[in-house]
């Protein structure tokens, strides 16, 4: 703790409120593109959409027949794709909050969805070990591409500009690049539940369910790092890189929120953010600001 | 008294019965007949009219009398009217009266008065509002007017009340009272004479009296309540219940698009009024659902079920509170609050809450609880508590000599110690007369059986322990992990499996020396002296040696910076290791004293915490030896995203204008004839297992003819039609049937057939080589025109003429090798099923013997997932049929195969191959349908009438076998049986 300096007592970890309303486990909660309002989603089929600034608690989104597993918003925040365990993708309005279009294909729980970056395609991942896109442009529901090299459960989806990287339980990191037409798969050798990207693309942040974070270069393929100490062995937890990518964030079964300085890996913060398994983390794009939600029903905000 | 006055004062009944002379003959014969007719069904009877006679004709029948009276009843019949124009002639606006609708008689009845509408009957006040408007304007045009114009007449409008409010007016109703109950209004008014009273009587007393004040306010009040109450009666506009409180603009509504705060604020509203009343009302949230161990949410649909997913997986009992914040500031709407108050005052000057109310609430105090009560309630435990027994053992006594009597004392203890004091008691108590009892109350073998009881209880409570601490556990948190090894699932795991069977023994020693390790306390190396090193003869073994005791002292999580010694052999490095475990022991043994401090062997707290023995952590702790410098590893592929897929990413395309690879088939044509067969596929695995003895005959007749074709099995016998060819009902004709006969007459050398098959092989395998090989360095290798040109479109028949030849190739490749994951997955299973795959892999043998070289090339292109069972069976067949096709493709491709009528056998002989493989299958009587049956049924009636259509040489050809086939099916199956074993064997050596 001593080693990292000033920058560590910046970290978020005084709780600046906390944001309630989901009835039952939030199972994701993600900041908008410029970190002004959040978006969480539930066990209670609910999307909601929070200023976690003030604490308000600004819409409600319904029409998931089941358990929304993640939610993104588009760079213009005018748009919202979720996703969940009625298998569905549903497009949204964010100030009306009407479903505008539903992506259909997936034949199981969709686990995760992500737009990308001109709001055009919806990446999906799911269950049915595919990564599905779908097209926001036009009236097609069916998805423009499936990729179904996977061999078990995709978990978690992430995109940049011509990249379409993820997880999955087979234990592979897969990155799709658009531009190359080539696929990448990083084998880590257990089951990937969660990953990120740094800040700057050039660092792939993998959750695995040995307890384990790993950092992976990602034009190279090598591992840069391992973090441990948390407990990751049956749940989806995020985990996340602070917005200047000098320290990786993750949660733990236990409920505790875990720190790492990202070159040497040594934990440098750990508290306790909830009662129960703490299910996701959003940093914030520029502050040092963090969202966690958890099993227990609650969101917390943390500065 | 003359008849007519006296008609005029009868009352008639009923139809007056019609005189005899009034009838003509035919009427009577009618109404005779008319019995009889009704008899008849429906197309008999004839419509006749009141006078008997036929009223409908026939076109010819009928003469003069149908066509006059029939048609349209007058003599003119159907004339032509002349025609009028209504341009010139337009038809007149005709305004209805009340008279159009009526008839002379109904006008005479009117007595001449004349029918306008009521203005009294005006049920909403709309004539007499328009009478009084009129009426207005009339006046108004009379004199004139300050401000000239209609303005002032459009503004001020007269108005009227409608039926209701006059009726009501006329029962005694004013404006701005409420409509109520007369009777209660009654009661009302004499309860507030009564208090009128009262009060009068309070004033003058008041006056005499000023310390009575205190009394005053109340009194006042309550007549200020009745006045209010009487205010309230009225008839209150309703924005003056709802007042306007909030500073948005006229007809703006804050939650437009957001609904679900509208009752949310009026929730807190009503919330609000219930704290200012110090009114409890309980609202049960009737949303939450706290059902155990579902997840609380909004409850499910009506019609779906409760679900797995709708188990709370991660079972927090958690109470969840719900705060509501508001988008508006709190304390804005707390301060309308009390304005709204102070102008409620403002409205009614008189409001205020009654302090007492009229009626009183009656309430009950909550029972007494004595003193003495325990709020927890303890159960009357039989399980005697272990401690006190603990403390006072009773000695070891020697049993009884009588060794009943020690059985007795042995179960009666166990059964004490199981159940508790009380069955001891209870068995005391039956047992009193019972000398064999006795020892239960200090006869002999008491002190037996104390000490068997103490035993007992020892050894129940023991075992008890874990049980109930585990018990609780489970009940205490269900967690996922939990979940899944109740119901049985293995946990999350890598779900490739890398390791070959070769590593399996070298694993099983490492596993249990793993789970040594995780039994095993760990060794703190640092402790290890210099002199304990048990192999310092051997430096290398001592290296080895201490980075055993390493991950030891690392327990379940090994480092990643472990190289396995390549010199060693596995044997010897298991032997090793079992040298290391024991020296390790003996290590242990010898400072057994040393005590370890676990929290210094973990620099991380919480690590200690991990309970797992989980097989993902065994495995993780095994991979580090042999595969962790493996992980993580890299590799790369093709992938090619659709040009849609770049669009929108505003990429261009890394693939634009390079052939598109193998995809489903897109025509319309390509994707019926797939269906068929890949949904024949399917039904006829079925089938096979669902045959009928019909089809044993049959196929008696199939494998006759097959044998008699032998020296060219690809020909498929004639007599073989399946109805569901759709591509051969539409583009081969009868002709067909008279060329099938050419294979059959000229069979071919099946040396020359192959070596042709090969040498076409070698040729395309060449190209598509050389093509794949100026891809791969970016050239473009134009397409060899006359060759393909050359080859007959066999595959392509169906639509997929635009595919070029390297296309074709990678699809003959992928059938190929899908065909052989398929033939694997049977294989390995239903040993029926090989014997059905016999006949065609026999079919294919040559075929395959050619792709053979191909193979390796195809699995190198095409990364197949091998675990795909589910659609082996089905693409199995199809793959079969397909590769069929290409293997004749294949042989077109020599050069002496482009006529005409070789490529209509050919694709006679694939149409037929694909009916064969139906047909020849090996009966499995498991299950059996109906449907399937009666489907079968149907197939062979058609293939009967197929038969005999058929010239006489093939009909000939089969008569002579049905007759043999009995004989020889079951000779000709075993044939087939073992061919097919060897050719099999040869497959498994090729794949493996």
């Amino acid at each position: 703790m001593s080693s990292s300096g000033t920058t560590a007592q910046h970290l978020p970890r005084t709780e600046a409120r906390s944001l309630s309303g989901h009835e039952g486990a939030v199972l994701a909660v993600r900041f908008n593109r410029d970190g002004n309002y959040c978006l969480s989603c539930g066990k209670d089929r609910t999307l909601r959409l929070w200023n976690p600034h003030t604490g308000a608690h600004v819409k409600t989104y319904k029409s998931h027949a089941r358990e929304v597993r993640d939610v993104h918003s588009s760079s213009d925040n005018a748009k919202l794709v979720s996703c969940g365990a009625d298998r569905q993708i549903f497009y949204w309005d964010v100030a009306s909050g009407r479903v505008i279009r539903k992506f259909r294909g997936h034949n199981s729980e969709v686990n995760s969805v992500k737009f990308n970056e001109y709001n055009a395609v919806v990446v999906s991942a799911g269950y049915d070990r595919t990564v599905r896109a779908f097209d926001c442009r036009s009236q097609n529901s069916d998805p423009i591409q499936t990729i179904d090299t996977f061999q078990d459960s995709v978990m978690s989806v992430n995109l940049t500009k011509t990249e379409i990287i993820a997880g999955s339980v087979d234990g592979t990191v897969r990155t799709f690049d658009i531009r190359m037409g080539r696929e990448t798969v990083d084998n880590l050798g257990h089951p990937v539940n969660c990953i990120s990207l740094s800040n700057d693309n050039n660092c792939l942040l993998a959750n695995c369910l040995d307890s384990t974070v790993r950092l992976l270069d990602k034009s190279s393929g090598e591992l840069l790092q391992e973090y441990k100490g948390h407990a990751c062995k049956s749940f989806k937890m995020d985990c996340c890189l602070t917005s200047d990518d000098a320290f990786v964030v993750g949660g733990s079964e236990d409920g505790y929120v875990f720190f790492w300085e990202l070159v040497d890996a040594p934990v440098v913060a750990r508290f306790r953010a909830h009662s129960s398994v703490v299910t996701s983390i959003s940093y914030h794009p520029t502050k040092a600001c963090m969202l966690t939600s958890s099993v227990d029903g609650s969101i917390r905000v943390w500065t | 008294m003359g008849a007519g006055s006296e008609e005029d004062d009868l009352v008639v009944y009923g139809t007056p019965i019609e005189r005899e002379e009034d009838t003509s003959a035919r009427k009577r014969r009618a109404v005779a007949e008319a019995g009889q007719l009704r008899a008849l069904p429906a197309w008999k009877q004839e419509v006749r009219d009141e006078e008997g006679r036929r009223r409908f004709h026939g076109a010819f029948t009928g003469g003069f009398s149908a066509g006059f009276y029939n048609t349209v009843g007058s003599k003119e019949g159907w004339a032509p009217q002349t025609f009028t124009s209504s341009r010139k002639n337009r038809a007149e606006v005709k305004k209805q009266s009340i008279y159009s609708f009526l008839d002379e008689e109904d006008i005479k009845d009117m007595g001449g008065n004349a029918l306008e509408t009521s203005q009294q009957y005006d049920t909403f006040g709309f004539t007499a509002a328009d009478y009084a408007r009129k009426q207005a304007s009339k006046e108004q045009k009379e004199r004139p007017s300050a401000i000239p114009g209609p303005i002032p007449d459009e503004l001020v409008v007269p108005t009227t009340n409608s039926i209701g409010v006059t009726l009501l007016m006329k029962m005694g109703w004013r404006q701005g009272r409420s409509i109520k109950d007369s009777h209660a209004d009654s009661l009302y008014e004499s309860r507030r004479n009564a208090r009128k009273a009262f009060l009068a009587l309070s004033s003058s007393k008041n006056d005499e009296d000023q310390d009575q004040s205190s009394d005053k306010p109340s009194l006042d009040q309550a007549v200020v309540g009745s006045l209010e109450e009487m205010h309230i009666s009225g008839n209150t506009p309703v924005y003056v219940l709802h007042p306007k409180q909030d500073l948005h603009g006229l007809g703006f509504d804050p939650f437009k698009h957001a609904p679900e705060f509208r009752d949310r604020k009026t929730l807190q509203k009503s919330r609000d009024r219930d704290h200012k009343r110090n009114d409890v009302s309980v609202r049960g949230n009737l949303l939450i659902s706290n059902s155990g161990h579902y997840a609380p949410g909004f409850g499910i649909g009506a019609l779906e079920e409760l679900d797995v997913e709708d188990e709370d997986i991660y079972a927090s009992g958690f109470a969840y509170e719900q705060t509501e914040v508001d988008i508006e500031p709190s304390k804005i709407s707390s301060d309308s609050n009390y304005k709204l108050d102070d102008r409620k005052r403002g409205f009614y000057l008189s409001f205020k809450i009654a302090t007492n109310s009229e009626y009183k609430l009656e309430r009950f105090l909550p029972p007494e609880i004595p003193d003495d009560f325990d709020a927890q309630h303890k159960f009357p435990t039989p399980v005697q508590s272990a401690e006190k027994f603990s403390d006072s053992a009773p000695l070891e006594v020697p049993p009884p000599e009588d060794t009943s009597l020690t059985l007795l004392i042995d179960g009666c203890a166990a059964m004490v110690a199981r159940c508790g004091k009380h069955i001891e008691d209870f068995y005391k108590e039956k047992s009193k007369s019972n000398p064999q009892f006795m020892f239960l109350s200090g006869g002999d073998g008491c002190k037996y059986y104390m000490r068997k009881l103490w035993e007992h209880q020892q050894k129940y409570v023991g075992q008890q322990r874990p049980d109930s601490a585990k018990s609780k556990t489970s009940s205490e948190k269900l967690t996922a992990e939990n979940r899944g090894r109740i119901l049985g699932e293995r946990p999350l795991d890598r779900s490739t499996k890398l390791h070959s069977p070769s590593l399996s023994a070298k694993e099983a020693v490492q596993l249990q020396s793993n789970l040594v390790d995780t039994f095993v306390k760990p060794i703190s190396l640092d402790g290890l002296p210099e002199s304990e090193k048990p192999f310092s003869n051997d430096p290398a073994k001592q290296v080895r040696f201490e980075q055993f005791l390493r991950d030891k002292y690392k327990g379940g999580l090994r480092a990643a910076n472990i190289a396995p010694t390549s010199t060693m052999s596995e044997a010897d490095r298991a032997r090793e290791r079992l040298d290391f475990e024991a020296a390790a022991e003996a290590i242990e043994k010898g400072k057994g004293k040393k005590v370890i401090d676990p929290s210094s062997v973990f620099s991380l707290p919480g690590m200690n915490e991990q309970r797992f023995v989980a097989a993902t952590e065994l495995e993780s702790s095994v991979v580090p030896h042999d595969e962790k410098p493996i992980y993580p590893r890299r590799e790369q592929f093709e992938w090619r995203p659709s040009p849609l897929l770049c669009k929108r990413f505003d990429i261009v395309d890394p693939f634009m204008g390079k052939p598109m690879p193998v995809q489903r088939p897109r025509s319309k044509i390509e994707n019926l004839i797939f269906m068929t067969e890949s949904n024949k596929g399917t039904k006829d695995e079925v089938e096979s297992s669902s045959r009928s003895s019909q089809h044993v005959s049959m196929e008696g007749t199939t494998e006759a003819e097959s044998q008699g074709t032998i020296n060219d099995p690809d020909i498929e016998p004639s007599s073989m039609q399946r109805p569901v060819d759709l591509y051969k009902a539409i583009f081969s004709d009868d002709s067909d049937d008279d060329a099938d006969e050419i294979p059959n007459t000229q069979p071919m050398d099946p040396a020359k057939t192959s070596e042709g098959a090969n040498m076409a092989l070698n040729r395309l395998v060449a190209e598509d080589f050389l093509e794949s090989l100026g891809k791969e360095l970016g050239l473009e290798v134009p397409p060899e025109r006359p060759k393909v040109l050359s080859r007959p479109e066999t595959l392509s028949a169906a639509g997929a003429s635009v595919s070029s030849q390297n296309e074709r190739i990678t699809t003959t490749l992928t059938e190929v090798k899908e065909s052989q994951i398929s033939l694997g997955m049977v294989q390995v299973g239903n040993g029926n099923e090989d014997a059905v795959l016999a006949s065609a892999e026999m079919l294919d043998l040559k075929c395959e013997e050619g792709n053979r070289t191909e193979e390796n090339r195809s699995r190198h292109m095409h990364r197949q997932s091998k675990n795909h069972c589910p659609r082996s069976d089905s693409s199995s067949e199809r793959h079969m049929s397909r590769k069929r096709r290409s293997h004749h493709h294949i042989r077109n491709g020599t050069p002496e195969s482009d006529s005409a009528s070789e490529r209509h056998r050919n694709r006679r002989r694939k149409s037929h191959s694909r009916h064969r493989k139906g047909r020849s299958r090996t009966p499995d009587s498991d299950s059996s349908s109906d449907t399937k049956n009666e489907r079968k049924r149907k197939e062979k009636r058609h293939h009967q009438t197929y038969t005999r259509d058929t010239d006489s040489s093939d009909h000939e050809h089969k008569e002579r076998y049905r007759s043999s086939s009995r004989r020889s099916s079951d000779k000709d199956r075993s044939r087939k049986h073992s061919r097919h074993h060897k050719h099999r064997r040869r497959d498994h050596v090729d794949y493996s």
